[in-house]
């Protein structure tokens, strides 16, 4: 694990030769390519979507050292930094169902508002939960740097 | 030169807007784009101003904002032409904004990124991660299931809001495949996001998700999907690796998890 943080710190002490951004665009684009290819042989009954096959390559290549940060820090920052502008036209998707919600509007979006917040609340409980398991039944290390 | 009456002056401006617009049968395989690139931009930038004097209250968060003015604005233009709010929005809107949409694939690609710098923490809690998020989810499930029977949908509806927590791409076929309505489906996956977005600061405090870091990134990640990463990135770099973690590994979760649970309860 030291080992692992040295390799970032170097790698952001070497953050002034961050690749050019088209070649950063570059290696995105190769990457959502090779996951288009690989998303239609899962099963109709199992989808995995292109930009998740997309999201595990890009992991596994910079885990491997195969691609560095600074060749995508870049570029991938300033697209997360976009994220909530990108879902605006999703959000007005919605114009296209408003008859749907016009039947049951209210339940659902009662429902779907009750949903988030259970999502949100009993995962990260949950998480508490096998923490504290790991820290107080297994003895195992729980610290992690801020 | 040609001198128009008031109604003509009209007849022209609206087959000029609608040639522009691409809503004209002549314009529609135009499809000009940039007017939902330019209505997205516009709707979004004056939430972002809103939100600045409305000194950060929530409902005024520039996804939210842009959400809401957007449809109205598609509503209010469908009025002028004389056609309904889905038609227009499809003949007018969607070619700009699946340009805007598709820019979601790197960006999502992108959380590799957040994911990757807080390595440590995934090799130390990969176990922990995991079966927080199938347990997780599986409580959730019952949970979500029966509110929905206590609220009253029917069986589509329960159906429609059991994938929610993957990501649309695997939600919507789920929902298909257990007997819910698709389009209800991605609706909840949009409204989880933004539901996260106006509210996520508020519900974080308010059931002190926080207090366990690895806890808020993997709650924010399944419930707000990318969008909730980006908030759980405001938290901390722990936060938003987990939350970049948790939308990968609880589509997968969905996958494999939500169709036997619907024929445990009786959907399919």
């Amino acid at each position: 694990m030291a080992a692992n943080d040295k390799a970032t710190k170097t790698e952001t002490a070497k953050e002034e030769q961050a690749s050019p951004i088209l070649i950063q665009m570059g290696i995105f684009a190769a990457i959502l390519f090779v996951s288009s290819l690989i998303s239609p042989l899962f099963p109709a009954t199992f989808p995995v979507p292109t930009p998740v096959i997309g999201l595990v390559i890009l992991y596994v290549l910079l885990a491997s050292h195969i691609v560095k940060l600074r060749n995508v820090e870049k570029f991938g920052d300033f697209m997360i930094s976009l994220i909530a502008f990108l879902f605006v036209p999703s959000g007005i998707q919605l114009a296209a169902s408003l008859d749907i919600l016009k039947a049951q509007g209210v339940q659902l979006v009662v429902v779907i508002l009750i949903a988030t917040i259970v999502l949100l609340v009993v995962v990260a409980y949950t998480t508490a939960g096998f923490i504290w398991l790991r820290k107080n039944v297994f003895h195992r290390d729980v610290n992690v740097e801020e | 030169m040609i001198t128009l009456t008031g109604t003509a002056h009209m007849a022209v401006w609206g087959k000029w807007l609608g040639d522009a617009l691409g809503t004209n049968a002549a314009g529609a395989s135009a499809g000009n784009a940039l007017f939902g690139i330019f209505l997205s931009l516009i709707v979004y930038l004056f939430g972002q101003w809103l939100f600045k004097i409305g000194k950060g209250f929530f409902l005024f968060q520039p996804l939210f904002v842009g959400m809401v003015l957007g449809i109205f604005i598609l509503f209010l233009f469908a009025k002028a032409f004389g056609t309904d709010t889905a038609t227009f929005y499809k003949s007018a809107y969607l070619p700009g904004g699946n340009i805007i949409f598709w820019f979601l694939n790197p960006a999502t690609i992108a959380f590799a990124i957040p994911l990757y710098r807080r390595n440590d923490v995934v090799k130390k809690f990969w176990l922990e991660i995991i079966l927080s998020l199938i347990v997780g989810l599986i409580i959730s499930l019952f949970v979500i299931y029966y509110v929905s029977k206590l609220i009253g949908l029917d069986n589509v509806g329960i159906a429609s809001m059991m994938p929610q927590a993957a990501t649309t791409a695997i939600a919507m076929p789920i929902a298909t495949a257990i007997g819910g309505n698709s389009a209800v489906t991605a609706m909840a996956c949009i409204l989880n996001a933004v539901i996260i977005y106006a509210l996520g600061d508020w519900l974080v405090k308010f059931f002190r998700v926080n207090s366990d870091p690895i806890g808020a990134g993997l709650g924010l990640g399944t419930a707000g999907h990318t969008v909730g990463s980006a908030k759980a990135l405001q938290l901390g770099s722990i936060q938003g690796s987990m939350a970049s973690i948790a939308v990968v590994v609880i589509s997968i979760v969905v996958d494999i998890v939500v169709p036997p649970f619907a024929s445990m309860m009786g959907l399919i």
